[in-house]
């Protein structure tokens, strides 16, 4: 009976083992460590995730660092998973996801020689005292972190453009997984987007799942559900949509699934090109809104490398490349001049994104 | 002074009949101060009964009024409060149904006023969307009705999930994962069974050793193998949709019950098959007596052991078939956690469902109802947070069944191990 018990406990002990078990290319004793936690989606999302770690796989095999993630499956999971690389000394810890903005505040406050660089979040992001460490991070802008922002908006504006010239219906939908700054930051340009399609050409497509005005769309309420992902596809295509957005992660490849079987739909990706990350839904894929995580993260790490990381804000736009947006599948030569010109107004200024 | 059993039980009649009808006259009330008062003149709500791609006859789109319709909703719940205050109807499961359909139709009514949706699609989604997770019930109520608790479902469902994804790429033949799944589920359960019986290890420490077993391993193939072999173990493709002949002709039915995959199919055999064994054949009965006192089944000469470990089993290959359910059965891919807790979902469902296949299944449609329901709602821009729709399914599901249900019996024995 007790040795029963004994081999759950082991049973349990040796599952964590295999779930936390990150990959990593170690290297030698004194090289810099660099620690990627995630966020719920896990590292082999194709999305943000998978993007961080290929920045760390990249500078990994290049400037011959340590690099190791820790997946968070849990929110709870984060603040340990910080602490773990902390208890092994890494240089420089890199947090993938506004939803780790808060521990990972907590946690350079306590190790201020320790670096971090976090993506989707800046600091100061507290504007009331009070809160601070438990609804936000800090007051104060902290010297050993480094803020990994995107102009993402830039890039769904193209997006918007792009399939509100790529309709056959009048209707594009787009839906988020969880209602975030990060995740709106894609809807809010992609309505805008359509907008000045509408304005520029007079036509009257319509954005389904999206509306900010109100602040609020469609969401699936998480970054796990490929099921989730195919039923939004189905619903947005019984409402007459014919070109999705899913901005969920691995909840998306649900939705490009349904498409592919139905031939109803188009699949824009976000984060990385889709067409390259999951080529088997490329005849679904009409486009992809880049948004250039592991260029920022190889840019840290080098910058660790090279002792001159500083703590601060970078922000991705479309004209650093830090953004953007991919090839889009079947554009006419209309189409495609028309999103040279938007995409130079937007760098000029001449068009407003948010 | 001596009370007759006939009084107290007039009693409490009396008393359930004035609450319901009192509650029937709230609703009423509310459902013309929330939507009659908020819905304009002349708008007009949209229905979609057609789906494209379907091959059921067109019939035209329904229209109604939505200012009318919602009156007609609150009048028709006055009515029947008022009738019940009178009279009083003993069958409380009209008058749930009254108050649910009232409130429910007189919601859609406002939600769609100006607007169209498809009801069709919304119907069609609520049978697709309840199968995992009846199919996770069906795997408790079997285990539990032979008194052994698995709430290891979400885990069993993950690692069958994950097997059929690769053994139906790897073969490059769906039945091929569909049955490698619920091997896989067969076994999973079959070690629960082995430790809890065997061994009399704790049942709910067991089970939860599964869930985390579960998602570790499954996260750590997928890594390790899957992401990178791609194509080769991870793009296995769908069962197709079968449409039955003749019926799938038939407006908005046909669509929603006769144009699914196999599984959905499946799963709705499954319930039917599954009441019928439990409650109309010997194994039933015996599954039951050890369920609820198996010293007393013992005695009677009935394998006590043999009968759970034959219903752990089974249940869990009910589980590896709702696992199939989400790769093969529904996008033709893997990735982590993708079941996304439907296990402990349908665990609720159980329960709600007071341990039987057809509760189960109800309480299954209901959530998939409000789950699809809420899709609907968030494309719809009601002017309600996307935040509060998602908890609409859980919400709904607990209001109704708590009321139709009242309270849960778990079997006596449920959890127990048993020792001659």
């Amino acid at each position: 009976m007790k040795k029963l018990y004994f081999v759950m406990a082991a049973l349990i002990v040796a599952s964590l083992v295999l779930a936390a078990c990150g990959g990593g290319a170690a290297s030698g004793g004194d090289a810099i460590k660099v620690g990627e936690v995630t966020d719920l989606g896990g590292i082999d999302d194709k999305s943000f995730n998978a993007n961080g770690w290929a920045g760390a796989q990249k500078a990994a095999e290049e400037l011959g660092v340590e690099a190791k993630y820790l997946e968070s499956t849990q929110q709870s999971d984060y603040a340990k998973n910080i602490q773990q690389f902390l208890d092994e000394d890494t240089n420089l810890i890199v947090t993938v996801g506004f939803l780790l903005g808060v521990d990972t505040a907590t946690a350079a406050k306590a190790n201020p020689e320790t670096h971090f660089a976090i993506v989707d979040y800046a600091y100061p992001d507290c504007f009331d005292p009070a809160e601070e460490g438990k609804s936000c991070g800090s007051t104060t802008e902290l010297p050993n972190v480094l803020g990994l922002t995107f102009q993402i908006d830039q890039a769904g504006f193209l997006a918007g453009y792009a399939a509100a010239g790529s309709t056959q219906t009048g209707k594009v939908a787009t839906f988020g997984g969880i209602n975030i700054p990060p995740v709106n930051a894609f809807m809010i340009g992609y309505e805008k987007g359509v907008m000045y399609y509408n304005e520029e050409n007079g036509t009257a497509v319509e954005v389904l799942g999206w509306n900010t005005e109100a602040n609020d769309g469609s969401f699936t309420g998480n970054f796990d559900s490929l099921d989730d992902g195919r039923s939004f596809a189905e619903s947005f295509v019984q409402e007459g949509a014919d070109i999705i957005m899913p901005v969920a992660g691995p909840v998306g490849l649900g939705s490009a699934a349904y498409c592919q079987e139905s031939g109803a739909c188009k699949i824009i990706g976000v984060d990385v090109d889709w067409t390259v990350s999951s080529p088997e839904y490329t005849d679904v894929i009409l486009t992809s809104v880049l948004k250039n995580i592991n260029v920022a993260v190889y840019d840290a790490i080098k910058a660790e490398v090279d002792g001159t990381f500083a703590g601060g804000i970078y922000v991705g736009t479309l004209a650093n490349g830090g953004v953007g947006l991919s090839d889009v599948a079947g554009a006419s030569d209309e189409l495609k001049a028309g999103l040279d010109a938007v995409k130079q107004g937007i760098i000029d200024g001449t068009i407003a994104t948010k | 002074m001596k009370i007759s059993n006939r009084e107290i039980s007039s009693e409490t009649e009396k008393r359930q009949r004035i609450s319901f009808g009192v509650t029937l006259l709230v609703v009423g009330l509310l459902i013309y101060l929330i939507f009659g008062l908020n819905t304009q003149a002349n708008a007009l709500a949209t229905f979609g009964l057609n789906l494209s791609g379907s091959q059921a006859l067109k019939v035209p789109d329904l229209v109604v009024p939505s200012l009318a319709g919602v009156y007609a909703m609150a009048i028709l719940a006055v009515f029947a409060g008022a009738y019940q205050l009178a009279r009083g109807v003993r069958a409380t499961g009209w008058l749930i149904g009254i108050i649910a359909f009232t409130f429910v139709v007189a919601f859609l009514l406002w939600a769609v006023q100006d607007k169209s949706f498809s009801l069709t699609g919304m119907l069609s989604s609520t049978v697709v969307r309840a199968t995992p997770i009846v199919l996770a019930a069906l795997c408790g109520v079997i285990s539990e009705r032979s008194a052994v608790i698995n709430i290891g479902i979400e885990g069993i469902m993950l690692m069958a999930a994950q097997t059929a994804v690769i053994t139906a790429t790897v073969s490059g033949n769906l039945y091929v994962g569909l049955f490698f799944a619920i091997v896989m589920g067969g076994l999973v359960a079959a070690l629960h069974a082995y430790l809890v019986i065997r061994f009399k290890v704790d049942q709910t420490v067991s089970s939860v050793a599964i869930n985390i077993f579960g998602a570790g391993a499954t996260a750590f193939i997928s890594s390790r193998f899957m992401q990178r072999a791609g194509d080769m173990l991870n793009n296995s493709g769908t069962f197709p949709i079968i449409s039955i002949p003749v019926l799938s002709k038939i407006p908005v039915l046909g669509p929603v019950l006769f144009e699914n995959n196999l599984i959905v199919y499946l799963t709705i055999v499954l319930v039917i098959a599954m009441h019928i064994l439990l409650y109309y054949t010997p194994w039933g009965l015996r599954t039951r007596a050890v369920g609820e006192h198996p010293k007393a089944a013992d005695t009677l000469g009935i394998n006590v052991y043999l009968m759970r470990y034959v219903n752990v089993i089974l249940g869990g290959m009910i589980a590896g078939l709702g696992g199939a359910y989400f790769t093969i059965g529904s996008v033709g891919r893997f990735d982590e956690a993708m079941t996304a807790g439907k296990g402990f979902i349908g665990l609720a469902a159980m329960i709600f469902g007071n341990w039987n296949p057809i509760g189960a299944y109800t309480s299954s449609l209901i959530f998939g109802f409000a789950d699809s329901l809420q899709v609907k709602l968030q494309i719809l821009r009601i002017p309600i947070p996307s935040e509060f729709l998602l908890m609409a399914p859980y919400i709904v599901t607990m209001i109704i069944l708590t009321g139709v249900v009242g309270r849960a019996v778990p079997p006596a024995a449920d959890g127990q191990p048993y020792e001659k």
